[in-house]
C-alpha cells in the first residue's frame, strides 16, 4: 500500500513536469511581443560591441529554452538579455521558445 | 580597349587578402566546418534539438560568439573546446558558412 502511494505521487510528479514542459504558443505570441523590440528589425544591432542581434526565429525551442535559462540564472551576460529573462517564469519562458521556434517566413502574412 | 594602370591592379591583390579575412570565405568555411556538422549539421540544421541552429544566422553573431568561447567570455564545456583550435580566420570563415546558408529569420512583429 505504501509503495503504491510512493508510485502515485511519483506519478503526479511526471504528470506535472510533463504540463511545465509544453509550452503554448498563443500565449508566447502574447509573451514574445517584447522580443520583437530588437529581433523583429531586419538588420538592427547590438552596440559595444557592435553586431547585428541574433535571428531566433526558427531556432529549436529545445535550445532557446536553454539560452533564456542561461540569460535568467547569469550563466550567460548579457545586460539587456539578462534583465528581460529575470522577469520571465519557466512557463513564459517554455511558452516563447515554442513561438519563436515556429517562426520560419517574415514576409508572409 | 582602355588600360587599367597596373599600380591599381597591385593595389588590389594588396587589399584583396585584407578584405578576404575581415568578410570570411564561405566555402573555405564549408571544409573547415565539418567538424561542426556532427552537431549542428552541414548547412546549419542542427541534428538535435538542443542544439542551436547556425544556418541564416548574422555572420557577425557567429563570429562574435565564437571568438566569445575561444576567450571563454562564454562558457559552454563542448565549444570552448572546439574554439580554442581556431584562428581568426577559421572563425571569419565558418561564420561566412553558415550565416550563407538558409534557415534562421527574425521574428515578426504581430
Amino acid at each position: 500500500m505504501r509503495i503504491r502511494k510512493a508510485l502515485f505521487i511519483l506519478l503526479l510528479c511526471l504528470l506535472s513536469v510533463n504540463a511545465f514542459a509544453a509550452g503554448d504558443y498563443e500565449a508566447g505570441k502574447i509573451k514574445a511581443y517584447t522580443c520583437t523590440g530588437c529581433h523583429g528589425i531586419a538588420g538592427y544591432k547590438n552596440t559595444y560591441p557592435m553586431y547585428h542581434v541574433p535571428r531566433i526565429g526558427g531556432q529549436n525551442a529545445e535550445y532557446l529554452v536553454i539560452a533564456l535559462k542561461g540569460f535568467k540564472s547569469g550563466e550567460r551576460n548579457h545586460s539587456t538579455m539578462n534583465l528581460q529573462a529575470e522577469a520571465l517564469s519557466e512557463q513564459d519562458i517554455q511558452d516563447i521558445a515554442v513561438y519563436l521556434a515556429a517562426q520560419t517566413d517574415t514576409s508572409g502574412d | 580597349m582602355k588600360r587599367i594602370p597596373i599600380s591599381i591592379i597591385a593595389a588590389l591583390f594588396l587589399i584583396a587578402p585584407a578584405i578576404a579575412v575581415s568578410a570570411g570565405n564561405a566555402a573555405e568555411g564549408k571544409n573547415k566546418s565539418v567538424v561542426c556538422h556532427a552537431c549542428h549539421g552541414e548547412t546549419g540544421q542542427s541534428l538535435q534539438p538542443i542544439y542551436p541552429n547556425l544556418g541564416g544566422q548574422h555572420q557577425d553573431y557567429l563570429s562574435k560568439t565564437l571568438y566569445g568561447f575561444r576567450d571563454g567570455s562564454r562558457q559552454n564545456a563542448i565549444m570552448n573546446g572546439f574554439a580554442a583550435n581556431l584562428s581568426d580566420a577559421d572563425i571569419e570563415d565558418i561564420s561566412a558558412w553558415y550565416a550563407s546558408q538558409k534557415g534562421l529569420v527574425e521574428i515578426k512583429d504581430k
